[in-house]
């Protein structure tokens, strides 16, 4: 019955939790080396000396400090031109409808697949690494922003100018609200996107940064490495991402606009 | 198992005579609690429906009456006060009733055809997929879909939908009908035709039925007894039996002075409680 | 709309056009950087009758393979989870903290567990799509509407004929949502995958190419890739558009 089986006790989920996280990271530590070797799979202890460490020498500021620059620079890089596309082939749509397919084709690139050509243009200091991430986020901002632009009703502005609205009102009380919030849908979108694609060519091309963190550690065997930096990846992304709510977001059965 | 409508014997229709008690309520009542605040739905409703009995809710918009179905169909336990079927409390969801909820439960990704004959897939009454388009057919056939077998329920009107989640049920033929607003969406005629065709199936196989409308006359019309309801919280203003005899026909009652004299009787209790459901409103706001 | 043909030939012109003014720079300024049409062209001919589709051969295995595991697990695991109040309850701060991590910065741990075969792509493509459509198909079972439940129950339905007729065909437009992510995402992984570390795969042409500065070379596979991507998404099209028929009526407006 429904009024039966309704939502559990807080407290008691919170218990449940804690359980569950106990007997994981238990079963973990006890495994380590008994069960699997350490080699594969380090060690919650091992994890949690090696963060401590890093903290105490300072030395992963360096990398935490890259990944976010890197991230922020191309995501706001990125931003800026998908919605100017956007709004200037939303504003010209025969113009659209003639360079939709070729969009649609590098769209479908997979866009990491360009890393070395960047590498090869602008070496392998931050802006290859920024021109990569820009190279993912501009394309989400492109569709969002475009389908902003054609969900402006045209009845309605219409409608205003025979009410005798200027044309800067029109776009202050009817575009502007029907594109915002694509255009902020997109954003909340693509970070994620651009977070993936910052870690990935750190640890494709790069000397510092978390993913290249993870990759020397791996390169080097050292597992209690590439899981403690894993570890403060999962931090940094829960801290920039919870709160724009991903999982609602991410999981909506709406189709990407295209 | 075999398909009820080859088990039940014809009928021996008779006045209404000392019957075993279907359902019960007992001294129910129903809170709910929304945005801190908690609501009495249904307040002290002791109600018998003896077997084979063709009972009608009728009272204002909120009064509890989906609320009073949904206890009957096990799908909302009480606050208070006790429900029985058949002599044993509704702890879970009742099987031995079919239930036309008031929002359609079409599965949006099923044909009408496919929705209307989901019954007999079920491993509890299984038929063949043969026997299964036979009797889809004669549904559809019955409820006036004929053409649409193939749509899907985004492509019906909401009469439509209605008409489909009454094939939905009466095609397994349940021994008890809770129908909610059964005919809401539809047009006066076809309304006629789906009433006297309900009134045959549910008199060829005496099933017990609790009918919930808005609409007076129709309560009269199908109903052996009409229950009418106060305004929120919903308890028992009045009750009336209809002498109509079995079989009925509906097209030809309605034209009797008695049917009037019934229609008018209940009318006046109905009225006060509109007036105060609506007064209720506007003096909340 | 009208004038479909004639936008299309619009189309070969600006195609043209582009290609022209590409081969032009090459020829009359430099080739070193941008290459040229016309050497990417013979790249290709060259590669289609040679190495070409053993390395596209290698991609598509791993995309194959990870999605074979990847999808029905994690379709399966979603519907479980999402059905279940107490389960979901107590697992959500957990897929909300996974569900925010980049999977793929995980690709370094995989290589290092299974070496630098076809394997640590297979599981890598495996996870991305296994957490791709968890997440999904646990929103979508979460969001199943209870009166659907409910009145197949009331027919008599069992457990199970609720959850195979009611939850998985209402977690459908879910999952194939969760298809539109999870195939592109697949080929992005395999390609990660082959370009950290590989002597196979369409990753490993490029980074192949870009450690000889061969241009040409790096333009040839990002064609390739290009149409590769543009085939997965082709094909998640049409899959959408049929099986949710229903979905576009209700959409629509019925
Ligand atoms: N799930 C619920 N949560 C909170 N309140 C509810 C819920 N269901 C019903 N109610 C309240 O209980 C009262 C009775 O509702 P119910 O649906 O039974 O009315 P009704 O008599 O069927 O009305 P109508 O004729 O309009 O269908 C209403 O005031 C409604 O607001
Ligand atoms: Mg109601």
């Amino acid at each position: 019955m429904r009024n039966r089986n309704a939502a559990p006790k807080p407290e008691v989920v919170l218990a449940q939790q804690l359980v569950f996280l106990v007997v994981l990271l238990a079963t973990w530590q006890f495994a380590s080396g008994r069960l699997i070797p350490a080699f594969y799979i380090s060690s919650p202890s091992d994890i949690v000396a090696i963060v401590w460490k890093w903290l105490a020498d300072g030395s992963i500021w360096l990398h935490v400090g890259s990944t976010i620059i890197t991230l922020f620079m191309g995501y706001a890089v990125g931003a800026l031109l998908g919605i100017g596309f956007g709004l200037l082939l939303g504003l010209s749509p025969r113009t659209e409808r003639l360079v939709a397919p070729f969009i649609a084709a590098l769209y479908g690139l997979p866009k990491v697949a360009l890393l070395p050509l960047f590498v090869i243009f602008f070496g392998i200091g931050l802006v290859s690494k920024v021109a990569l991430v820009a190279s993912v986020v501009i394309f989400l901002l492109f569709y969002a922003t475009l389908a902003g632009v054609r969900d402006i009703d045209r009845d309605i502005i219409q409608s205003m100018r025979l009410m005798g609205a200027r044309s800067d009102e029109i776009t202050r009380k009817v575009r502007l609200p029907a594109i915002l919030p694509w255009i902020y849908t997109g954003l909340r979108t693509s970070i994620g996107y651009a977070l993936t694609t910052t870690v990935v060519s750190e640890a494709l091309s790069s000397n510092r940064g978390l993913g290249f963190l993870i990759e020397y550690s791996a390169s080097q065997f050292n597992s209690a490495g590439v899981f403690g930096a894993v570890v403060v990846l999962l931090v940094l992304s829960s801290v920039i991402m919870i709160p724009l709510g991903m999982l609602e977001r991410r999981s909506r059965p709406t189709r990407p606009s295209r | 198992m075999p398909v009820l409508r080859l088990v039940h014997p014809e009928p021996a229709v008779g006045p209404t005579e000392a019957r075993r008690r279907k359902i019960g309520l007992e001294k129910v009542a129903v809170d709910f609690a929304t945005r801190g605040k908690t609501v009495r739905a249904v307040d002290g409703v002791t109600l018998e429906v003896p077997e084979k009995q063709f009972l009608a809710l009728v009272g204002p918009s909120g009064c509890g009456k989906s609320t009073i179905l949904n206890m009957v169909a096990g799908l909302l336990a009480p606050t208070e006060g006790t429900i029985e079927y058949d002599g044993a409390p509704v702890l879970a969801a009742n099987t031995r009733v079919g239930y036309m909820t008031q929002k359609d439960t079409l599965l949006p990704w099923r044909t009408v055809a496919d929705n209307i004959g989901i019954a007999f897939e079920l491993r509890c009454r299984k038929a063949s997929a043969g026997e299964r388009r036979e009797r889809v057919a004669e549904m559809i056939d019955l409820v006036g879909l004929g053409g649409f077998e193939r749509h899907y329920p985004a492509e019906l009107s909401g009469g439509m939908r209605k008409r489909a989640a009454l094939a939905r049920m009466l095609i397994y033929e349940p021994e008890t009908l809770l129908l909610d607003e059964p005919f809401g969406a539809l047009d006066a005629q076809l309304r006629l035709l789906l009433q006297q065709e309900l009134l045959h199936l549910v008199e060829r196989r005496q099933m017990t039925v609790i009918l919930v409308t808005h609409d007076l006359e129709e309560a009269v019309l199908m109903a052996d007894r009409v229950v009418v309801f106060t305004s929120r919280p919903g308890r028992i203003r009045a009750t009336r039996d209809i002498p109509f005899e079995r079989p009925r026909n509906a097209m030809e009652l309605r034209f009797r002075p008695e049917f009037s004299a019934i229609h008018e009787e209940l009318w006046n209790e109905l009225k006060d409680e509109f007036a105060a459901s609506i007064g209720g409103e506007r003096g909340a706001k | 709309m009208s004038g479909g043909s004639s936008l299309w030939v619009q189309r070969v012109f600006l195609l043209a056009a582009i290609l022209a003014a590409w081969e032009a720079c090459a020829r009359l300024v430099s080739d070193r950087w941008i290459s040229s049409p016309v050497a990417i062209a013979g790249r290709l001919a060259q590669w289609v009758a040679g190495d070409l589709w053993y390395h596209l051969a290698v991609t598509a295995t791993e995309i194959a393979s990870g999605l074979a595991i990847g999808i029905p697990a994690g379709v399966l695991a979603g519907m479980l989870l999402g059905r279940s109040v107490r389960l979901a309850a107590v697992f959500r701060p957990f897929i909300v903290l996974l569900n925010s991590l980049p999977i793929v910065a995980l690709t370094p741990l995989l290589i290092m567990w299974f070496g630098l075969g076809m394997q640590p792509k297979i599981v890598l493509v495996a996870f991305v799509s296994f957490l791709l459509m968890f997440f999904n198909s646990f929103s979508g079972a979460r969001a199943v509407d209870d009166e659907l439940m409910d009145s197949l129950e009331l027919m008599g339905a069992t457990a199970s004929e609720r959850f195979f007729k009611v939850v998985v065909p209402s977690c459908l437009t879910w999952t194939i949502a969760g298809l539109r992510n999870a195939l592109p995402y697949a080929l992005i992984a395999a390609v990660i995958g082959e370009m950290m570390l590989s002597r196979s795969g369409l990753g490993h042409l490029i980074t192949r190419s870009a450690q000889q500065f061969d241009m040409t070379g790096i333009y040839s596979a990002l064609f390739v890739l290009m149409v590769f991507g543009g085939l997965v998404n082709e094909a998640t099209t049409l899959m959408e558009d049929r099986l949710l028929r229903w979905r576009h009526l209700e959409t629509r407006g019925g």
